[in-house]
């Protein structure tokens, strides 16, 4: 892998919540055990994250609830307005165009082209007024398909390969279970083949059977399409199955990265060890 | 030629959550292992054996030192300073580290964890599966147990899933925890065997073991650690 | 009756005022220049309350002039109360001469129709809208309606359109159905029926929106393409009727379905002049477009 190989490359990702003055960045974070400025109560959600992602990586984000890990996927994947700082990915300009500054139409490319999202609360990716069908063709019409046909049977091979009941299309997924709801989430995310998927929190809330089940389709896919992800879990199994480097993060900081097996085995700042021994 | 060059190489655990306490693991380690050349580790429990193969892996972050590593392309790499992408290369093409536990992924059939690493290096899931068939076939693994989860196995069993793993892609560099620790003498000769043949194609192995059989039949050389330190100047097996 | 002197006075020429006709006219340009664009407008009080027809009232009135002839409908009908008193006051406030012919009218409000007889350069259609946004069944905030119609976001209805043919193999839509002007806007036509959508094609009248109780004006220029949205698989279709008007035998019009005193059901042409005209063997130029050429005569 070469330097100029990365898929994404973020840089110094920062979100604030409220008005922050000068101060507010070195008066936060994991030193200070607060992500809440003492001067402006403006609250640091994250800041200064910048990593990499190469194509077919799985990357992880762990942390506690509030750590910020979410709100990375969020900025990235525009569901909410960054404070500061860049990102670029590879099939947008050729990565030379910070894709956060992009105009709403060229996001919504982005979106529906390099992008796929798949939400802790599939109400947040899935609209239950639309069949599951509907919700998948949405994705598909996005990327210009206005033939019902081929919309359907690609929407049924989606569902197949999510193992999904196909004869199930027609109904909306708040008929569904929690884990099948997940799965056309996911059949949704992959439907234009987008070659970066963000999985935020996905198996949180599901039965251990049921997140077993969704985690190995997970790992099915991304081995067969070959699919860039970043998963954000405060689970380390989740993180442990499914990543090959994974971020830390603390009070909106990144307190430590490296590879998931080290992070795992050897971490390094108090609060991964903290973390890696309330594992077992 | 050496494909591997530790020098001076520490390890020390700080565990901030036992009010920062300090264990050192590794004191100044130094040797090299050439192309083709099969080094033997030894040394008791807690010696540092399993920390020293785990910092050449990138499991364990070295405390200091450098592991210089001259990779297939002509580069040389130190382990200790390489970004996560490079040793993420390295790990998926040239080098591979065998575990005494079998820690693979639940839910996968045997035949796939073998086959897993091959299919990832060369893109032909069919062939890599192929090619596992025939590695638990001579490692005399019962057919029946070939679709099913290795979770479930014996100790020995797993054993032979692990081995098989390790050296289907055919590393440059192997990484072996006890490879025959829980196998009966005929698995132990077919282990050694499928050793020795990576070896005569170049691989360097770098292989933990408590046992003599193995040792003998395996190590060109043996490296011995008492507390974190080599304490034998390199021997030499003819 | 009681004769009350007390609101007896003199209005300004079509009721309104000239700043805020002015102000209606400005907003029906920016209009007609960007078509199928929902331009805000101030929606001034009326004497007659909003959602009756004010949007209509006020570009009628923003317009009109003194050798105008006007003509209103109300589902095809000249002589429906609403028609009746609209017509009745705007001809008490501009002096106008009014008329049921739709050939001799220059100025025609209407509602929810587009008049069989086919319009001229000359004449202007203004229709009355009860909900100038189609998006609003899919998108239930102004704010991402409007930001969806600034980045042409339209999936979401598309999806709704795809949803009706899943449920019920076809695009149910019997009126309002969603139309793109000129290539880009998604505009709703107002309540016609999906019959009088091809109308609104390249057509040689001015059309003009008016939703006075969602303060809203746009317009389809002359000649502007307006397309009803379908699938390459699944098309826009316009009403079939199993039968034709019993009263004059006519298939090629929009049609009223009519219960007799006898219990029996009849169709029956539903635009008022048109029906009389044929009725009484006048001379009819009605809107011709590929839809109602596949009927047959």
């Amino acid at each position: 892998m070469s330097e100029h190989n990365w898929l994404l490359r973020v840089r110094n990702l920062t979100k604030i919540y409220g008005e922050p003055n000068e101060r507010t960045l070195a008066l936060t974070g994991p030193e200070w055990n607060s992500n809440i400025c003492p001067d402006t109560d403006s609250i640091v959600a994250c800041a200064g994250v910048s990593f990499d992602l190469y194509p077919g990586e799985v990357l992880g984000i762990v942390g506690e609830s509030g750590s910020g890990k979410s709100t990375i996927v969020k900025l990235l994947y525009f569901d909410m307005e960054k404070t500061a700082g860049s990102a670029w990915l590879r099939p947008y300009n050729d990565g030379r165009a910070n894709m956060l500054e992009a105009s709403g139409q060229q996001k919504r490319y982005i979106r529906n082209h390099l992008m796929g999202t798949v939400y802790q609360n599939p109400r947040d990716g899935l609209n239950f007024r639309f069949s599951s069908g509907g919700n998948i063709a949405e994705k598909l019409i996005m990327a210009g398909s206005l033939h019902v046909g081929s919309i359907r049977e690609r929407a049924s091979f989606l569902l197949e390969k999510t193992e999904v009941p196909v004869r199930r299309m027609d109904d909306t997924p708040a008929a569904f279970s929690g884990g099948m709801q997940q799965r056309v989430q996911i059949a949704k995310a992959i439907a234009n083949n987008p070659p970066l998927l963000f999985l935020d929190e996905v198996t949180t809330g599901l039965d251990v059977s049921v997140q077993a089940k969704v985690l190995d389709l997970i790992r099915e896919l991304q081995q067969e399409l070959g699919i860039a992800m970043i998963v954000v879990s405060h689970d380390l199994s989740v993180i442990r199955m499914l990543t090959d480097r994974t971020l830390v993060m603390k009070h909106g900081r990144v307190v430590e990265s490296g590879l998931t097996d080290q992070i795992l085995q050897d971490p390094q700042h108090a609060y991964t060890q903290l973390l890696v021994s309330s594992l077992l | 030629m050496n494909i591997v060059e530790v020098n001076q190489l520490s390890k020390t655990f700080e565990l901030h959550i036992l009010h920062d306490k300090m264990i050192t693991a590794l004191h100044d380690i130094e040797f090299s292992i050439a192309e083709g050349e099969i080094i033997g580790l030894t040394g008791k429990s807690g010696s540092g054996k399993s920390s020293l193969m785990k910092c050449l892996y990138r499991t364990y972050l070295a405390t200091g030192g450098e592991i210089l590593y001259a990779s297939s392309e002509g580069k040389t790499v130190d382990l200790v300073k390489a970004t996560d992408h490079e040793v993420i290369a390295l790990r998926r093409s040239e080098i591979r580290y065998c575990s005494q536990f079998l820690s693979v992924i639940p839910r996968v059939s045997a035949i796939d964890v073998v086959a897993d690493p091959l299919a990832r290096t060369e893109k032909n899931r069919d062939l890599a599966r192929a090619r596992a068939k025939d590695l638990l076939e001579v490692l005399g693994l019962p057919t029946a147990l070939w679709d099913a989860f290795p979770v479930t196995f014996s100790g020995g069993e797993q054993q032979r899933i692990n081995v098989a793993r390790a050296i289907i892609a055919r590393p440059r560099l192997l990484l072996i925890d006890e490879p025959t620790a829980s196998l009966d003498t005929r698995t132990k000769d077919v282990v050694i065997g499928l050793i020795r043949d990576l070896k005569q194609e170049g691989t360097s192995v770098l292989c933990i073991s408590h046992d003599d059989y193995t040792l003998e039949r395996l190590a060109d050389r043996r490296l011995h650690l008492q507390s974190g330190r080599i304490t034998n100047p390199i021997t030499e097996i003819i | 009756m009681i004769e009350n002197t007390k609101y007896k006075r003199s209005y300004n020429f079509a009721f309104i005022d000239e700043s805020t006709k002015k102000e209606v006219r400005r907003k029906l340009l920016k209009a007609v220049a960007i078509p199928g664009y929902q331009v805000p407008y101030s929606s001034p009080e009326m004497p007659i309350s909003r959602g009756w027809g004010t949007g209509g009232l006020h570009v009628t009135l923003a317009i009109i002039g003194r050798e105008d002839v006007f003509k209103i409908i109300d589902q095809g009908s000249d002589a429906s109360v609403n028609a009746c008193n609209l017509r009745e006051f705007v001809q008490a406030m501009t002096g106008c001469k009014t008329t049921y012919d739709t050939t001799e009218a220059t100025l025609i409000q209407t509602r929810h129709r587009i008049t069989e007889e086919e319009l001229r350069e000359d004449q202007i259609l203004v229709f009355q809208v009860p909900q100038p946004e189609p998006l609003r069944s899919v998108e239930r905030y102004e704010y991402r309606t409007r930001q969806m119609h600034g980045e042409a976001d339209y999936a979401k209805m598309w999806v709704s359109l795809y949803e009706s043919y899943v449920r019920h193999g076809g695009i149910m839509r019997g009126a309002d159905y969603p139309v793109k002007v000129n290539g880009r806007y998604i505009m709703a036509p107002s309540p016609i029926p999906r019959w009088d959508v091809p109308n609104l094609n390249q057509a040689k009248t001015l059309y003009l929106f008016g939703a006075g109780r969602e303060k809203r004006l746009y317009a389809v220029p002359p000649h502007t393409k307006v397309e009803p949205l379908e699938f390459e698989d699944v098309k826009f279709e316009i009403e079939k009727f199993d039968s034709l008007c019993y009263k004059t035998g006519y298939r090629r019009a929009f049609l009223d379905e009519l219960y007799l005193d006898d219990g029996s059901r009849q169709y029956v042409i539903n635009d008022s002049n048109f029906l009389d005209k044929i009725e009484q063997g006048g001379e009819i130029t009605p809107f011709i477009n590929p839809y109602i050429q596949q009927i047959e005569l």
